[in-house]
């Protein structure tokens, strides 16, 4: 019995079998390529937009907020609810939240699997390249959490509860990967450089180890009240001996992978915050204003970028209380100035609004020359002149901003501009620096205010208490669900009392 | 590969399509349940009738009438509560209510992957939601992983085996029926009503929140100045009733059917008509289905050839989901029936009027917003049937099925300022699908004086082809012109092809010792296209043995209380492959606008692939017993099942640290411990005068526990607040919660006397009740009979997400409990020490205005519910005309009214105030979401012609 059993089965799978394999093979997706399939040149811009994406979008207006830029209407007076009440709880939820640790992880895989393909292929450039910007956003993501995953990161299930690692020591090993990141840069061999998919820099390597140092230097001034003084002289140092020196006037690092004038294909930040493809105006313009702080740091500078930034209203200009939960009339979208883009500007760019073309900001020259005037303050800079970088830093935040820079000498001469005067420089710099982020990189903008407190923002009126700020994201509930116990073992991650490792 | 197929030696069970053996008849005899079993005969996919003694797994049979007591359009929700062991949840009451169903638990914690299988006439199919139920001569329940061995891996979640009619020889019946049932929207979440719009307790006109003041009966503003220069006012106060009742209508169902069956001594014909058409409770939803279907057959000699040919045409055409999104928003003054006129050019009803920018007019949302599907299945069979010699059959069976879809979705073009800008958008979808499914069968019957022994073997081919495309436009030109060609900007469109294809040899053999002791043995081997080579070919095994004792036993045999009785057991491995095709390696897509032009930008899936995914194995046994009392009045029928499931293919969702959000794997354990236990009484049964009381019910105890996880991890996420937790019952509801005194009371913080949010979250229980009842009645007398059917589940917690919008904007009852004034917290405590509290008595919240309520809102303890409930399902009174009114005339044979009503009522859970316990969204059961159209309750009438 059992062997006609076997007769027969076997003589069933000779039949099903014998074209079977031929069959079978159709599980080669002929939707979508592979990693295999793909040049890095098909890979690099992808990435680059998504980390701009992140910067002038989700992390700008998270800061624009924290850092005093941006409040609502009267009739926005329920938007931005989390963001006005600092309640931790709703950032981090997974549905409702912003995801900024899940945005950031995975644009961070797109450079490592970029650096991974980089290294097999012997192609230097974008393996450095991709370390640069994943020193980039490692420190972001420090300056937003804290204590995280480094080492045990992006690798797939082989370390499928990442360990987490102090904000410090990611602080030391991001600006070692940039390092490592500009010696790949240079020493990529002649040929090898991206090219146009360097939507970035365009294969310049210069840019490239300007650009990386810039970002060192950013992370050494910000560990300024918290740092030792011997480390950040050590890689002070190993940028200056590097010798490229850091971004000047006029190279912003941008991105423009060829932005067209169609839904989802224009500069995001436009069509989030100014107009759609119509021209008609984004629920963002209606209800975002300046606050009244804002426009008062303008004003009593008698500041040119002003009206380069904002539409008046009846002759003035008139900002908003941030958080403010009342839906006062003086507030409504009428009686407040909203932001002025070329349609109110006689189709000429305005400040931060120029065209649905434009490149998105990734960092801003005036905020390298801002950076160094700072270090050079702090005596980090040996023979550069802090008053000089302070003062080209302003101009070119003229410069991109619209206003003529025939103006700035009188702007420069008024006592509470000019750094001769200023009785706390470093205080003097981090105004005007403040004054030159507005709504370009207002993450910047909330770290440097809670590294120096400064300017004198004042708090939301609808803050959990009178000094409560906001000085860090809680870990998201994607990570407490899945990386629960890890996340746990770094300590309270309270918004308003758990600060970040060189918040001192 | 060969060799792995040595092993199928062992095979087994089978029932497939018990069929009562009177046939199908309006007469009461018929009725639910209780059949004589010593005669019950099983058809097998076969074709072969067995007797069901030899059947060693549980089955439990639906007859027709059975399932369509409650006049369901979709099939499946006939068998709802009617089956031990078998859950069926309905969610979403739009005009094409979706349908989730699971037999005796998980056993993936793939969530999408607990579908049984589903064969009509031998053919496996992907569902059956648009089978015409009055087509269905019966729906055979196998609840165990055997029909796995015939049919393929899906049956590891058992199968419903659908026989549809066919032509009876010599019998000319012609049917005609027609029900038209109403459906009326209930279970809405309650709203407050005290408080209007505005915010921080004053009054904006422009505000939809209701943070207003307290309703007083004035007359206020409503939003801005109409072009007319008119002011539009309204009344500040509460309608008297339910103001969100307005949005939602009476739905209307209609079905009318027509069938003709006959046959002679070598054909059989039956032809069935169906329209089915539904209005739904949200204006301006309908669907409508047609469908025919021709089953017949025809013997030449020693060869029977049979074909069936189901065509349905579907349509639906729907809004998505912002109406009554809205609605749980609005304040309870808001005036409905003034904001249907929103075309009108001086009216707050335009949306450019409209009192609020940041919400849309909801009968503007309907009418501006539409989802159309138009849908064409096309199902048949052909199969050729060989009697070689007395003891050796050949069969070759060749099934399609085949569903292409057009969808378009539209949005007209409204010109607006800012947010009431509306961008006219259209897309244009082609989905189309086909599966190709071939059976060769051989088999041989023989007995050997007292053995009787029947071998089948079977090989099997599966196709599937899917196509789908779409093309789009995001911004067109004119207002009523839905065509991608009058757009600005760029086309969108994408395209896509999946193929899956599997082939498989398969055996059975059963062996019967005189006529009460069976014995079957099962194998079957799966290789399949979605798997790498090397580890695409499976084989797994079973075997199941059943004992009929009541003639067997001496004491027993003529015995008058006992009439049947048998016990069966069986055990089998059965793998399965979950994975879709194309998930081996990561597929990479251009996102964020790219290409721009002739740059391109690709960008890596969010899912880690693992190329050297396995099957999974499921592991399963089964005993049970089946007795009947009383020359058949009683029957009882209780079963034990066990199954574990091992290296399970899902996709596991990770820490976002590694790069990746999920990660493919073969890792996790699943055990299910599940009792079912039936009964079936005629309480009354007295022919002479034609009465008949049935009662019966089915109870179903699912002890599900997760085992093992992957690497180690004591819980994960399966989908937002429903987790995976080892050693607990699967899925798990996981909220955030207060931070708790050992008592449970809340601790507010000293300083705001606000609620602490504890930092762990708190496991409230399982989102999937594991007790499940359904009892039936049922009592005729001479020509009327009433049915009616109730269904109890209890054990389980649901999760609301519709709660916490209502809270944040001020409709949610709560937020009127301390007249939106500081209050203290009710139960709490402060924690004076560490580890030492003292209850809170004077200190008051920060707030009792929005930013309090919002975030009572986010803590997902206060949203959730237990979700225990008990309904009367369904109701089913009908009328016979006698047989002396009809005797006059030869053209109606039996005429039949009745009427018929579902969800009459409910009994939930006291905290439940969310909606239908039984809803689940994205196949996560326990789950409300604003999403779903809220549940409805029908009732009509139906009226059933024989001619």
């Amino acid at each position: 019995m059992n062997s006609v059993f076997k007769i027969f089965t076997g003589l069933f799978a000779v039949v099903a079998m014998s074209s079977c394999s031929k069959f079978l093979d159709v599980n080669k997706n002929p939707n979508a390529p592979v990693n295999e399939n793909l040049p890095l040149s098909a890979k690099l811009p992808a990435a680059l937009v998504s980390s701009v994406n992140q910067e002038a979008g989700q992390l700008n207006q998270l800061g624009a907020f924290w850092a005093g830029y941006w409040g609502t209407t009267s009739e926005g007076v329920n938007l931005f609810f989390k963001e006005k009440n600092y309640d931790g709880p709703a950032i981090r939820h997974q549905r409702d939240g912003i995801p900024v640790w899940e945005n950031a992880y995975a644009t961070l895989l797109y450079y490592q699997l970029i650096r991974e393909q980089a290294e097999k292929e012997n192609a230097l450039f974008y393996a450095g390249a991709a370390k640069i910007m994943q020193g980039w956003h490692f420190l972001r993501l420090v300056d937003v959490y804290n204590n995280l995953p480094f080492d045990d990161a992006l690798q797939g299930t082989v370390h499928p509860r990442p360990r987490y690692e102090d904000g410090k020591t990611v602080y030391a090993k991001s600006v070692d990967l940039i390092t490592a990141g500009i010696n790949d840069i240079k020493n990529a061999l002649p040929g090898t450089e991206a090219k146009a998919d360097d939507i970035l820099f365009n294969g310049n390597r210069t840019s490239w180890a300007r650009f990386g140092n810039t970002v060192k230097l950013r992370a050494l001034v910000r560990q300024s009240e918290a740092g030792d003084a011997a480390y950040i002289t050590a890689e002070i140092a190993k940028i200056t001996a590097e010798g490229s020196g850091f971004l000047a006037a006029g190279e912003h690092a941008d991105v423009n992978p060829g932005y067209l004038v169609s839904a989802g294909k224009m500069n995001p930040f436009w069509e989030t915050y100014y107009r759609n493809v119509q021209g008609a105006a984004t629920g963002n313009l209606l209800d975002l204003r300046p606050t009244q702080y804002a426009v008062d740091q303008y004003i009593s500078r008698n500041d040119p970028r002003l009206p380069q930034l904002y539409v008046a209203v009846g002759g003035s200009y008139k900002g908003v209380l941030f958080g403010n939960p009342n839906a006062e009339e003086q507030y409504n979208r009428a009686n407040t100035s909203a932001f002025k883009g070329p349609q109110e500007n006689g189709n000429q760019p305005a400040a931060v609004f120029k065209s649905q073309v434009q490149a998105a900001m990734l960092m801003g020259a005036f905020e390298s020359l801002f950076l160094q005037a700072e270090a050079a303050q702090r005596g980090w800079l040996p023979g550069a002149s802090a008053q000089l970088l302070y003062e080209e830093a302003i101009r070119e935040s003229f410069t991109y901003m619209g206003v003529n820079t025939a103006l700035f000498a009188a702007y420069n001469s008024q006592p509470a501009v000019d750094f001769a005067q200023a009785a706390n420089k470093v205080a003097r710099i981090a105004e005007q620096k403040w004054l030159a982020l507005n709504s370009i990189s207002g993450i910047e903008a909330w770290a440097e205010y809670r590294r120096l407190g400064v300017p004198a923002i004042p708090n939301s009126l609808d803050a959990p208490t009178p000094d409560a700020r906001p000085l860090r994201l809680m870990y998201p509930e994607t990570e407490r669900q899945s990386n629960g116990e890890e996340a746990a073992k770094q300590g309270s991650d309270n918004i308003t009392t758990a600060p970040v490792w060189w918040d001192k | 590969m060969i060799k792995k197929l040595h092993g199928i030696c062992l095979l087994l069970l089978t029932v497939e399509t018990a069929q009562a053996q009177q046939g199908p008849s309006i007469n009461t005899d018929t009725l639910p349940a209780v059949r004589n079993l010593n005669e019950v005969v099983v058809t097998g996919a076969l074709g072969i009738k067995r007797s069901a003694r030899e059947v060693g797994a549980a089955a439990q049979l639906v007859g027709n009438e059975e399932l369509n007591q409650g006049k369901v359009v979709n099939p499946i929700f006939g068998l709802t509560s009617k089956v031990a062991g078998l859950r069926i949840n309905m969610y979403d009451s739009k005009v094409d209510p979706q349908v989730k169903i699971v037999m005796r638990g998980s056993r993936s914690l793939n969530r999408g992957k607990n579908e049984p299988i589903y064969v009509v006439d031998g053919v496996p199919v992907p569902d059956i939601n648009r089978l015409n139920p009055n087509d269905i001569e019966s729906i055979t329940v196998l609840k165990g992983a055997n029909a796995a061995a015939l049919y393929g891996s899906e049956g590891v979640n058992g199968a419903l085996m659908i026989t549809t009619r066919s032509g009876q020889k010599g019998r000319t019946v012609v049917k005609f029926s027609n029900t038209t049932t109403f459906s009326q929207v209930y279970l809405l979440p309650p709203a407050q009503t005290r408080y209007g719009q505005g915010t921080e307790g004053v009054y904006a006109p422009t505000m939809y929140e209701s943070w207003g003041p307290l309703f007083d009966g004035s007359t206020r503003d409503l939003g801005g100045v109409l072009p007319d220069g008119t002011q539009p006012t309204q009344t500040y106060a509460a309608t008297s009733k339910d103001n969100r009742l307005n949005l939602f209508q009476t739905g209307i169902t209609q079905q009318n059917d027509l069938s003709f069956s006959g046959g002679d001594n070598k054909s059989t014909y039956f032809l069935s008509l169906q329209h089915a058409a539904i209005k739904g409770i949200i204006p301006e939803d309908a669907s409508r289905r047609t469908g025919a279907r021709f089953n017949g057959s025809r013997r030449f000699g020693k060869l029977n050839t049979s074909y069936n040919i189901n065509y349905i045409y579907f349509n639906r055409n729907t809004t998505p989901d912002g109406p009554w999104i809205t609605a749980y928003q609005l304040p309870a003054n808001f005036d409905y029936p003034a904001m249907k006129d929103w075309e009108n050019p001086n009216s707050a009803a335009n949306p450019l009027y409209f009192f609020t920018d940041q919400m849309k007019n909801p009968y503007f949302q309907i009418d501006n917003t539409r989802d159309r599907l138009a849908q064409q299945t096309l199902n048949g069979k052909v199969e050729l049937d060989y009697q070689v010699t007395d003891w050796f059959k050949a069969i070759y069976r060749l099934g399609l099925y085949s569903v292409s879809e057009e969808t378009r979705s539209t949005a007209g073009k409204f010109e607006a300022p800012g947010r009431r800008n509306v961008v006219g958008t259209v897309s244009d979808g082609s989905n189309n699908f086909r599966r190709v499914n071939g059976d060769l069968i051989l088999s041989f019957n023989k007995d050997f004086g007292k053995f009787s022994t029947r071998l089948v073997l079977g090989q099997n081919f599966r196709a599937d082809y899917t196509k789908v495309s779409a093309v789009g436009a995001g911004n067109l030109t004119l207002p009523g012109l839905f065509n991608p060609g009058s757009r600005v900007g760029e086309l969108n469109g994408s395209a896509g092809i999946t193929e899956y294809r599997s082939v498989a040899g398969y055996g059975e053999l059963t062996a019967g010792y005189n006529n009460f002791l069976f014995l079957t043995l099962t194998g079957r081997n799966d290789v399949v296209s979605v798997l790498s080579p090397e580890n695409r070919s499976y084989f797994y095994p079973g075997v199941s043995a059943s004992f009929v004792f009541h003639d067997v036993i001496t004491a027993l045999k003529h015995s008058r209380a006992l009439s049947f009785g048998k016990v069966f057991a069986s055990w089998n491995k059965t793998g399965n492959v979950t994975l879709d095709p194309y998930n081996l390696n990561n597929a990479y897509s251009q996102v964020n606008g790219f290409p721009f032009g002739n740059m391109v930008g690709f960008t890596p899936s969010a899912e880690y692939p693992n190329p050297n995914i396995q099957p999974e194995f499921v592991t399963s046994y089964e005993a049970g017993l089946q007795l009947s009392f009383l020359n058949n009045r009683l029957h009882f029928e209780g079963s034990y099942a066990y199954s574990d499931s091992k290296g399970q293919i899902f996709k596991a969702n990770t820490s976002r640290a590694i790069g990746y959000s999920t990660a493919v794997v073969n890792a996790g354990r699943l055990t299910n411990n599940v009792i079912e236990l039936s009964l079936s009484a005629d309480v009354i049964r007295d022919r002479g005068r034609d009465i008949r009381w049935n009662i019966g019910g089915a109870f179903t105890h699912i002890n599900n526990r997760v085992q093992e996880l992957y690497e180690g991890l004591e819980q994960f996420p399966i989908f937002r607040q429903s987790y995976a937790v080892k050693g607990s019952a699967y899925p798990a509801l996981l909220v955030s919660d207060y931070k708790r005194d050992p008592q449970g009371r809340v601790v507010v913080n000293a300083t705001t006397g606000d609620p602490v949010q504890a930092t762990a979250q708190s496991h409230l229980g399982t989102m999937v009740p594991p007790y499940q009842m359904g009892l039936h009645t049922m009592f005729s007398y001479k020509g009327i009979s009433l049915r009616a059917q109730f269904d109890s589940r209890l054990g389980g917690w649901l999760y609301s997400e519709i709660a916490p919008r209502m809270f944040t904007a001020g409709t949610h009852p709560w937020t009127d409990d301390y007249d939106r004034q500081p209050f203290v917290f009710p139960n709490s405590v402060i924690e004076v020490s560490e580890g030492k509290y003292e209850p809170n008595t004077s200190k008051l919240t920060s707030s009792g205005g929005k930013s309090f309520w919002q975030q009572q809102g986010s803590v997902q303890y206060n949203t959730a519910a237990k979700s225990d409930f008990f309904k009367l399902r369904e109701l089913a009174i009908n009328y016979s005309l006698p047989a002396s009114l009809l005797r006059r005339q030869q053209l109606v044979k039996d005429v039949n009214i009745g009427l018929v009503g579902t969800n009459l009522f409910i009994i939930r859970h006291k905290d439940n105030i969310y909606g239908d316990p039984e809803y689940l969204y994205n196949n996560t059961d326990g789950y409300l979401s604003f999403r779903q159209v809220p549940p409805y309750r029908t009732y009509g009438f139906n009226i059933n012609v024989t001619f």
